[in-house]
């Protein structure tokens, strides 16, 4: 009974405990903001880099695209299927049965080219042929188009009228600017190739409107925009808007040689993963497919299963005995991402590792003060023995004064970190508007807000932590009072 | 009752062995006040501490009611502390976080875990109070024993001393750091619970003034008993003449 009122009595009376208390508050409340953001970081990396990869993706390092033949019974009259006809017999497969959707796709590197403002600008992109429609199906596209992510129906390459406004005024404006014995650029691909697809006719018109015919491409949302800082606010503008032209040059898939078609931009593709949204382009398959002179040929197959988790294995391992060739990869959209996510929890790891060491400062802190307590009730301790106090009553004294140090700490420290993770956004604004410094440079983590995610187990484990430290460091003065010897304690000065 | 039987004490302060108590015999008896008398050194505290298992002899032995209680396992000797022991120091002692009454109630709280004090907790209090009305603080029941006097400091101390109905009280020079007026008074409680509770007394003291007031006298020289009052016929005298204690 002893132990529980002098526990809670020095608790209320020893204003030097405080700091014990403090100190496990701000370890407790830096690990938990700081796990929450990194769990917020993680959490929404993996979702974004999920988002834009299908469940599983086959993919080959050809550039002329993945080959895989029919089951004719002779070898040597076997002929290459198209990707149309590889689904099918994927589906036909003992696998059909576990996926949702599937989609071929081109997956290439390009350069970009368009003007802006009169100069022209190129950038190295990572281009990809698809057909929207199957490619909303395994998921991960049409959520992130700024356009269409909410119009009903699967998402389209097709233009808006007022993206062909747009096109007509650009198409005006590059008259005047030129003359009018400067051709005005051509709709569609521009294309040198023997394999290049028909301008479009621009004479089909019915009843006064244009057919759909010009060649859409989705850009990254960071590869059409630019950020600069104007007055200290981040101002965002377009380069290019729906509407504006741009080429893609690439190589071509049968031979390496350079080919490259002009597309109408028709929507943006903002994932928020700054990868995705300065480097990815989609076009059209079908158009990626004549440029590159590989008609009725795909590089990848994005594949969407039914329960990811349960199947994947079992497709992964159908999938390699219709892909039976070494230059074909299959791979998990973890297995795909590997490295970054290794890296992400890695860096948690020794995140938690270094930040525990706050911790474990205030351990010592609590066994310096406490070790100062000991000393201070040498007399008491002595008393309490003369009363008929054991050495482990007097040791449970000083352990259960650091458990409660500790649990006070930490409850404190749990409110608090919880209330910074809570109101992180407002905090780090209100910093960075008192020290002039972005605290969180949206521009380089794509962000808009620091994410969180608060995992309960891990504050539990925080506060096991903490409340073990506070209790392990108060060991050592605990032992030290529980062997002083009483007459010695009684006659302390 | 309790029995000190060749009972030895040494301290080594570096490199020289002192010798507190050197083959020490007593016999203290039921019921009796004794007052152990002698100069600064003569092993009186050291002999109260053995005698209370505080400490253990390097020779000799201690017997209450004839069983050996100097060499007995550290549980046993808290038991006795907190049962059959009760203390009181020269310089009170009392714990500086709580009330009086919590300081008089301390050795329950020691003898007690949470649960069955929970089932007791009434009783306790009520004999708690009871003793400091006994020794005349009911006004101070909720001080701290920074604001009492020393008198009621150790009167505060006599009160936790008799809480657990202790069989043997052991006073290490009860009235040395009061005023004359308040250490007759210290010396008056004693006796009264001497008669009354039927508690025997073995209380240290270098002031002569204060042993008239006590049945028997033993001096001690150099950690041996050199004078016993009980020894002979004559009453103790002390070796120069004392003014007389008044109202004890």
């Amino acid at each position: 009974m002893y132990k529980l009122l002098l526990c809670v009595r020095y608790l209320q009376t020893r204003y030097l405990a405080l700091i014990c208390i403090v100190s496990v508050m701000l370890g407790v409340a830096t690990l938990i903001v700081v796990n929450a953001v990194m769990s917020g970081f993680s959490t929404k990396l993996k979702d974004r880099l999920h988002g834009v990869l299908s469940d599983i993706i086959v993919h080959s390092d050809r550039t002329d695209g993945i080959e895989v033949l029919d089951d004719n019974p002779d070898p040597h009259k076997r002929r290459p299927l198209t990707p149309e006809q590889t689904v099918a017999k994927i589906m036909a497969s003992p696998a059909g049965d576990m996926i949702e959707a599937i989609s071929p796709t081109i997956d290439t590197f390009a350069i970009l080219q368009f003007r802006y403002r009169g100069t022209v600008i190129a950038k190295p992109v990572q281009v990809i042929g698809i057909d929207p429609a199957s490619r909303a199906r395994v998921g991960g596209f049409k959520e992130f188009l700024v356009r269409q992510r909410d119009l009903p129906g699967a998402p389209t390459f097709d233009l808006t009228p007022e993206a062909r406004q747009r096109h007509t005024d650009n198409v005006k404006q590059y008259t005047l600017r030129e003359g009018a014995n400067v051709p005005a650029p051509k709709l569609g691909p521009l294309v040198k190739d023997p394999n290049a697809i028909p301008e479009p006719d621009e004479n089909a018109m019915t009843g006064g409107i244009e057919k759909p015919q010009l060649h859409g491409i989705i850009l990254g949302f960071a590869l059409a925009h630019y950020r600069f800082d104007q007055d200290g606010v981040t101002v965002e503008e377009a380069m290019l808007k729906p509407g504006d032209n741009v080429r893609i040059t690439t190589a071509g898939g049968e031979e390496l040689k350079p080919v490259f078609g002009d597309f109408l931009v028709t929507d943006y593709l903002k994932t928020e993963m700054s990868e995705y949204d300065r480097n990815f382009v989609y076009v059209p398959l079908d158009q990626l497919q004549r440029i590159r002179g590989m008609l009725g040929r795909a590089t990848s197959f994005q594949i969407k299963l039914k329960h990811y988790d349960r199947d994947k294995v079992a497709v992964s391992r159908e999938l390699a005995k219709i892909f039976d060739s070494p230059d074909v990869h299959i791979a998990t959209w973890e297995q795909h991402q590997g490295p970054l996510l290794a890296a992400i929890d890695v860096e948690r790891a020794i995140l938690n590792l270094l930040l525990f060491m706050i911790v474990g400062v205030a351990g010592f802190s609590i066994l310096a003060i406490f070790s100062m307590i000991v000393s201070e009730k040498f007399r008491d301790i002595g008393i309490m023995k003369s009363l008929g106090a054991s050495n482990w009553g007097v040791m449970s004294i000083f352990l259960g004064y650091g458990l409660l140090l500790g649990t006070v700490g930490c409850v404190a420290g749990t409110g608090l970190g919880l209330w910074i993770t809570a109101n992180i956004n407002e905090i780090e604004m209100f910093l960075s508007k008192q020290t002039g410094v972005a605290v969180f440079p949206r521009d380089v983590y794509y962000f808009k807000e620091i994410p969180t995610n608060v995992e309960p187990l891990r504050v539990a484990a925080v506060n096991a932590g903490a409340v073990l430290i506070a209790a392990a460091f108060s060991l050592l003065p605990a032992w030290r009072a529980a062997r002083l010897h009483p007459v010695r304690a009684l006659r302390f000065e | 009752m309790l029995t000190a039987k060749n009972l030895c004490k040494f301290y080594r302060r570096h490199a020289v062995e002192v010798r507190v108590l050197n083959g020490l015999n007593l016999e203290v008896r039921t019921g009796e006040f004794l007052s152990i008398v002698g100069a600064s050194g003569s092993g009186k505290s050291t002999l109260l501490h053995l005698l209370g298992t505080l400490d253990a002899p390097d020779a000799g032995e201690v017997r209450l009611d004839g069983a050996r209680i100097d060499n007995l396992p550290g549980r046993a000797r808290d038991a006795l502390r907190n049962r059959t022991f009760g203390y009181i120091f020269q310089f009170y002692h009392l714990l500086p976080e709580l009330s009086l009454l919590d300081n008089v109630l301390m050795p329950a709280y020691i003898g007690h875990s949470v649960l069955s004090w929970w089932q007791t907790r009434a009783q306790w209090r009520r004999r708690a109070t009871d003793l400091v009305a006994k020794v005349g603080l009911s006004h101070r029941i909720k001080h701290r024993p920074r604001e009492l006097s020393g008198g009621e400091m150790q009167r505060t101390a006599i009160a936790r001393a008799l809480l657990m109905n202790p069989r043997i009280l052991l006073a290490d020079e009860p009235t040395g750091n009061l005023d004359a007026a308040a250490g007759s008074e210290i010396v008056r409680l004693l006796r009264e619970i001497n008669r009354e509770e039927r508690v025997t007394i073995v209380m240290v003291t270098h002031n002569l003034d204060i042993v008239a007031a006590t049945d028997r006298v033993v001096r001690m020289v150099n950690g041996v008993v050199t004078e016993d009052t009980s020894a002979g016929e004559k009453p103790w005298q002390p070796p120069f003449p004392q003014p007389r204690l008044a109202a004890v």
